[in-house]
């Protein structure tokens, strides 16, 4: 028996649906990546855009075509707004919530479809709770051997008005402490280099436990003291974090343990404050300028991600220049930039989407020359220096290997060698480009303490 | 799993145990006490408070049974009160809320929150000084922070078109509450609340509450900064 499974979105679904992965081949399911050969087909769905879910109604329309000619099984599940919930309870068989994810190997028993696990004795039935913890109850199927995602929270209680995912998650859920440390030391044991602790809010972590759970500081703290005496090198990092719950606490951790990476994303999705309020994004701009200011005071070598948003609802040209002017103040190494569209479910969807298409594109295409210059002197100012680099990619046509920094940036290596995927490696930066560098090698010596 | 009839749908009967089974979709389903109406467009929904737990200040996401659109509403009642009660305003030509009004004692509204962290701590409710603003149904946390903290000292500047709209004011303390009316002169002031901020003065370490629409909130946020007032001094609930 085969199942096939499709990740839509962000790395929330990535960690997720190893997850899931978990539960099928615990049902005796063997994965494949060729559709037509699996007799369970499942997606994780997203909703952040259009494009992901129109990709859904085009598979399940495919899907149960083939249902004509051989016995299928569908599921769907992750972010689904309620309305195409409503749609998708016609087209696929199944269709559940993560936090029941433990419930699955039931709701597929219930079609009948005979697995070997399912000709074993029946376990004891599972506690139907619909509470999160469980889904992190069960032990990932990780997708990589050196990089790995750790959820520590799930859901959002922030209610920006562009974002339907407060609909789709649900409130925000800590994971315990202490499962979480167990995780990380474990893949820290295994060998993995590259840990990210996920959650759509992460440092508002614990925050809904009233004080019934470490903070997000303390949690990095103890992540900090574990790698300290681990006696590995790793790099820990997290997304995403919301600037209203970013504190001084939490970068001065950052600076004092070397596996907590020196990276920090932290989404501004605009530098105006009039449409920081419209988008009930909570901070405002003296906030976000004190966090920047704190990381550069303590942390002067860490790189710095954002997002942004584009063309949103009563976004005029002089607030988009404010956007412009935050750009070059802050000098992002990367902004992922997106223009305005309007999800269902979210409360600027009510609103009428003012924008032109054409200005949104230009503000774009704006916006990315400003943060090009940044980031390409950012990374001319490594030429010449010797940096830790974590092998991560090759290219068998050209012989180059990628790899990423400490700070995610990328490096191209004039040579593959497959032996050193997964490896943090010495590399020399020969020169610079606008978002990637190249490198030299040093000598790796086999069997050198990672 | 959401409550919903979907037995009519082909194809599902194996999914129907596991939401029959699930008791959590009880916990978020009340039925409405009462619908208060306050004037020809505002109204309130009284809720049993039974297990729900919130701070004043809060909100919560309210949906209509069968229906999968839900909207939020900050809780317009106190902590101690023994009920959980909205305050909404109909739009005119809206989704939502012309089907809110259309429910009636006994109806069944669902409930998820609740949500947010815009409110005082009990600490300094006993010390510090607050000046809450509040345009239209904006002045709903105000009230529960109201209600919840007797002895609190606070200013409440509430801004309205007309004075009929000046919801519940007979509970605030006259020396505390300045209604603003921006279309006739039965409030303490005429005009917009932003022209009746300008001329006041506050006590330096005042902390300050705005809630309402965005344009209310950073025209008053510029006046508050003009008068030399600390971004951190003042906290914002936008209404959409």
């Amino acid at each position: 028996m085969k199942y096939h499974l499709i990740t839509l979105g962000c790395q929330m679904n990535l960690s997720d649906s190893e997850r899931v992965s978990a539960v099928l081949e615990g049902m005796g399911y063997i994965r494949t990546e060729i559709e037509e050969e699996a007799n369970l087909l499942g997606i994780l769905a997203c909703s952040v855009r259009q494009k992901p879910i129109d990709k859904i109604y085009n598979k399940i329309a495919q899907w149960n075509r083939w249902k004509n000619n051989r016995n299928l099984l569908t599921f769907v599940s992750g972010c689904i707004l309620p309305a195409d919930k409503e749609k998708f309870l016609k087209t696929f068989d199944l269709i559940f919530q993560m936090s029941e994810l433990a419930q699955l190997p039931d709701m597929i028993r219930e079609y009948g479809i005979v697995t070997p696990a399912g000709l074993k004795q029946p376990k004891p039935v599972m506690p139907k709770n619909e509470h999160i913890t469980e889904l992190w109850h069960i032990k990932p199927k990780y997708q990589s051997t050196y990089e790995a995602f750790v959820p520590i929270q799930n859901g959002c209680d922030k209610f920006c008005t562009f974002c339907a995912v407060p609909y789709t998650r649900g409130r925000e859920v800590s994971r315990p402490s202490s499962e979480i440390l167990d995780e990380v030391r474990h893949l820290v044991d295994q060998g993995y280099k590259s840990i990210t602790l996920l959650g759509q809010n992460v440092n508002s972590y614990g925050l809904d436990k009233d004080g019934e759970e470490i903070n997000f500081a303390e949690l990095l703290r103890q992540i900090g003291e574990f790698g300290k005496t681990s006696g590995q090198e790793f790099w820990v990092y997290f997304t995403s974090p919301h600037p209203q719950d970013m504190n001084r606490e939490v970068i001065e951790v950052i600076a004092s343990y070397a596996c907590l990476a020196k990276q920090i994303h932290l989404p501004m999705q605009s530098g105006d404050e009039r449409v920081l309020i419209k988008m009930n994004r909570q901070h405002s701009m003296d906030k976000y300028r004190r966090i920047v200011s704190d990381i550069r005071e303590l942390i002067p070598q860490a790189t710095l991600f954002t997002d942004i948003i584009v063309g949103f609802t009563n976004e005029g040209e002089a607030e988009f220049q404010n956007t412009v002017e935050a750009m070059k103040e802050f000098r992002f190494n990367m902004a992922y930039i997106a223009m305005y569209s309007p999800r269902p479910g979210a409360a600027s969807y009510r609103w009428e989407n003012e924008v032109a298409t054409d200005d949104k594109k230009d503000r774009l295409h704006r916006l990315s020359e400003v943060m090009k210059t940044h980031s390409l002197r950012y990374n001319e100012s490594l030429v010449g220096k010797t940096i830790r680099v974590l092998i991560n990619g090759s290219d068998r046509k050209t012989g180059f290997s990628t790899g990423l920094t400490e700070g995610k940036l990328i490096v191209r290596l004039d040579r593959r060698d497959d032996t050193l995927m997964g490896k943090i490696v010495d590399v020399t930066i020969t020169s610079a480009a606008d978002f990637s560098m190249s490198g030299e090698l040093h000598e790796v010596h086999i069997g050198q303490s990672q | 799993m959401e409550i919903n009839d979907y037995s009519n749908y082909p194809g599902i009967a194996s999914r129907m145990s596991f939401i029959k089974d699930d008791k959590k979709i009880d916990e978020s389903f009340y039925k409405i006490i009462e619908i208060r109406q306050l004037t020809d467009e505002t109204f309130s929904l009284k809720l049993p408070k039974a297990r729900f737990q919130f701070k004043a200040g809060q909100h919560i996401s309210l949906r209509i049974h069968g229906n999968h659109q839900s909207r939020e509403y900050s809780v317009y009642s106190g902590t101690n009160d023994e009920y959980l009660e909205v305050l909404v305003k109909e739009v005119e030509n809206g989704y939502f809320t012309p089907r809110l009004r259309k429910l009636k004692a006994g109806d069944l509204v669902e409930v998820h929150g609740p949500f947010g962290r815009f409110g005082i701590g009990p600490k300094a409710a006993e010390t510090g000084k607050f000046v809450f603003i509040a345009s239209g149904t904006g002045i709903a946390p105000f009230r529960s922070m109201i209600r919840s903290y007797p002895g609190l000292d606070y200013t409440l500047i509430h801004g309205v078109r007309k004075s009929t709209e000046a919801y519940d004011k007979d509970e605030y303390a006259a020396d505390r509450y300045v209604l603003c009316t921006s279309k006739d002169a039965g409030g303490n002031y005429q005009g917009r609340l932003t022209g009746y901020l300008k001329n006041c003065t506050f006590a330096k370490e005042t902390q300050f509450y705005l809630c309402g629409n965005s344009n209310m909130i950073f025209d008053a946020i510029e006046v508050l900064k003009e008068k030399g007032f600390e971004r951190d001094q003042i906290h914002c609930e936008v209404y959409f």
